[in-house]
């Protein structure tokens, strides 16, 4: 879009309807970020449902059905032990959704506690706190999580453990950017002045006022921390069996791409589907949060 | 800049000195005992059991482990491995470590150029039909994981076509899967930094003067625009880097390549913990550098950067 077609558009458009902020006017009108969250949605819904909504039982070994290509009864065929591939996929979602939520409440806990801490006492902790930061981010983020498998053993627990450790650091330098700008504003001074303790400004003053854009920009990690899941459970450190998991479908089924396709390649395009949705609604998002890069 | 490259030398020191701590406690933090998995069938056997456990040095106290430990590492042996005993790491690792480095640095010279070349294509063609392509293309390549689009990618012209061999390691035909597998994100990632900070330096007064002065529209584009948006890619470079070597953990997997990166994976699986332990220093060690060249550049390329350092 040049610039030309946007500020006709501006002049054009009808006066906002009531209820709507400039941001959500925004959003409506940007493709990716619509496209993007109607496929996050669809992949939430199912996630959500899973349970009710999977054709058979994901965990149900059946030695009289292995590789049964698709059909009828099981849309998407059959794996090595027989299990049902779509309900596998269905609930992988499930899982892939609720390792990603669980690693981002644990570090938008503490990355934005310890980012404030940094912010607001300045000095030593700033500095000892944020050296801590930069050597986490001098190790590739594989790496982290391959110390913490091995550390830990594979797993569940494991997964979220180590992308928790990649991900706080992030959060950490975010939280800490936002109080140093807040806490030279009027308010917070007012406060510091009549004597209000430390832990209410942060927590009625200062926590209020960072929230909204530390979710917004943290949810544009969701995407992320799933690729990294399915990286991990595909090289077998991460999620376990029996839970389905869509990396770990694909490397069950890799070896017997020639004969069974059907396992791997479902896999790989559920997860490519939900990725590129991930990416154009972040994509749209940050277009709609920073002006400066519209129509580009 | 020489101080600069002084500086940056001490904090690669501060880095290497916590992955050489985090690796040794990450091995003993371990549940179980190495030793007893060694023994198995000769677990009442003593005598060889406190030959082992001398052997391998886990019969003297923390600090002096520690300190063994520093020692294997300078002199390259890296220790004794816990899967093959008697093999010191370095004979595990050893024909994996070209392999690796091989693989990311033929990949990140692959996807620069191409990145480029495809960032500036789209920005010269701002809102055609070539650009929308092109973005779309860019967000598919950023979104797919390498081992998804590798199942898709053999599956087609392995196993459809046949075109090229599934697996292995040792032809050149057996080397362009992987590659392009590995070149295909970080070169949407450079493509798409491109086309953006394009954008932004073809607005630019210095490229008008260029045109007004009658330079040859290919010049401008090449030399002045792409010239003055090479800092910020080189920046990123750094990071592309982090991915690559990532990259190389998934690609050695499907594709059976005898890397670090598999190897890697294969003794977290077996608990062979000393062997994952030096393929993850050496790698903090190799990502490590590389950024430091990133730095450097940077700070040739930017004069403020290192003016700056030297002020504070």
């Amino acid at each position: 879009m040049t610039l030309e077609t946007s500020k006709t558009d501006a002049l054009n458009a009808p006066a906002p309807r009531r209820g709507l902020s400039d941001f959500q006017i925004r959003f409506l009108r940007s493709r990716n970020a619509m496209i993007g969250s109607i496929i996050v949605a669809f992949v939430a819904i199912v996630a959500l449902l899973a349970p009710w909504i999977t054709p058979h039982d994901p965990t149900k070994v059946s030695i009289m059905a292995t590789w049964l290509p698709p059909g009828a009864d099981h849309l998407l065929g059959t794996d090595a032990l027989g299990r049902d591939v779509l309900s596998r996929l269905i609930m992988g979602a499930r899982v892939s959704l609720t390792v990603a939520l669980s690693v981002l409440a644990i570090t938008m806990t503490f990355g934005t506690l310890l980012g404030m801490v940094a912010a607001w006492y300045r000095g030593h902790v700033d500095n000892v706190l944020m050296r801590f930061v930069d050597i986490i981010f001098a190790f590739p983020e594989l790496i982290i999580a391959i110390i913490v498998a091995a550390a830990m053993g594979p797993g569940t627990f494991t997964v979220i453990v180590a992308l928790a450790l990649v991900w706080w650091p992030g959060i950490a330098r975010m939280a800490r950017a936002l109080v140093l700008s807040l806490r030279e504003e009027p308010f917070v001074e007012a406060g510091i002045a009549c004597g209000t303790p430390t832990w209410r400004i942060m927590w009625r003053h200062l926590l209020p006022n960072i929230v909204s854009p530390m979710i917004v920009r943290a949810s544009l990690g969701v995407g992320m921390i799933i690729m990294a899941e399915a990286t991990m459970s595909f090289l077998g450190i991460g999620v376990q069996e029996p839970y389905p998991t869509w990396g770990g479908m694909i490397r069950d089924g890799l070896p017997n791409l020639r004969t069974d396709p059907h396992l791997a390649l479902s896999a790989s395009v559920a997860l490519g589907i939900t990725m590129i949705g991930f990416n154009l609604l972040g994509d749209g998002l940050r277009d709609v949060l920073d002006p400066k890069s519209r129509g580009r | 800049m020489l101080h600069y490259a002084t500086r940056r030398l001490l904090g690669l020191t501060l880095v290497w000195a916590v992955a050489l701590i985090v690796t040794f406690f990450a091995v003993r933090a371990v549940p179980g005992d190495p030793i007893m998995v060694m023994l198995s069938d000769h677990a009442g056997d003593a005598a060889l059991e406190a030959r082992l456990r001398a052997d391998y040095g886990l019969d003297r106290p923390l600090p002096v482990q520690f300190l063994a430990y520093i020692g294997d590492v300078l002199n390259g042996t890296f220790g004794l491995s816990y899967r093959y005993v008697g093999s010191t790491v370095i004979d595990v690792i050893r024909d994996g470590m070209t392999i690796t480095p091989l693989l990311a640095l033929s990949a990140l010279f692959i996807a620069v150029p191409l990145g480029l070349f495809f960032g500036v294509f789209a920005a010269v063609r701002a809102g055609s039909w070539a650009d929308t392509g092109i973005i779309l293309l860019l967000v598919t390549f950023i979104s797919i994981p390498s081992f998804a689009l590798a199942a898709l990618l053999v599956w087609m012209l392995s196993l459809k076509l046949a075109l090229l061999p599934v697996a292995g390691w040792g032809s050149p035909a057996q080397l362009v899967l992987p590659v392009t597998v590995l070149v295909v994100g970080p070169m949407a990632v450079i493509a798409r930094l491109t086309r953006t900070y394009m954008l932004e330096v073809l607005d630019r007064d210095f490229v008008r003067t260029a045109r007004a002065k009658g330079v040859r529209e290919n010049r401008v584009i090449w030399r002045h625009a792409l010239g003055n948006t090479m800092v910020p890619i080189v920046t990123s470079i750094g990071l592309i880097f982090g991915g690559l070597l990532s990259g190389a953990f998934v690609v050695e997997t499907v594709f059976n390549i005898p890397g670090l990166g598999r190897i890697a994976i294969d003794s977290v699986l077996a608990r062979d913990y000393p062997v994952t332990m030096s393929i993850v220093l050496l790698f903090t060690v190799f990502y490590s550098l590389i950024n430091l060249c990133v730095d450097l550049i940077y700070a040739w390329l930017d004069p403020r950067i290192r003016f700056d350092e030297a002020a504070a």
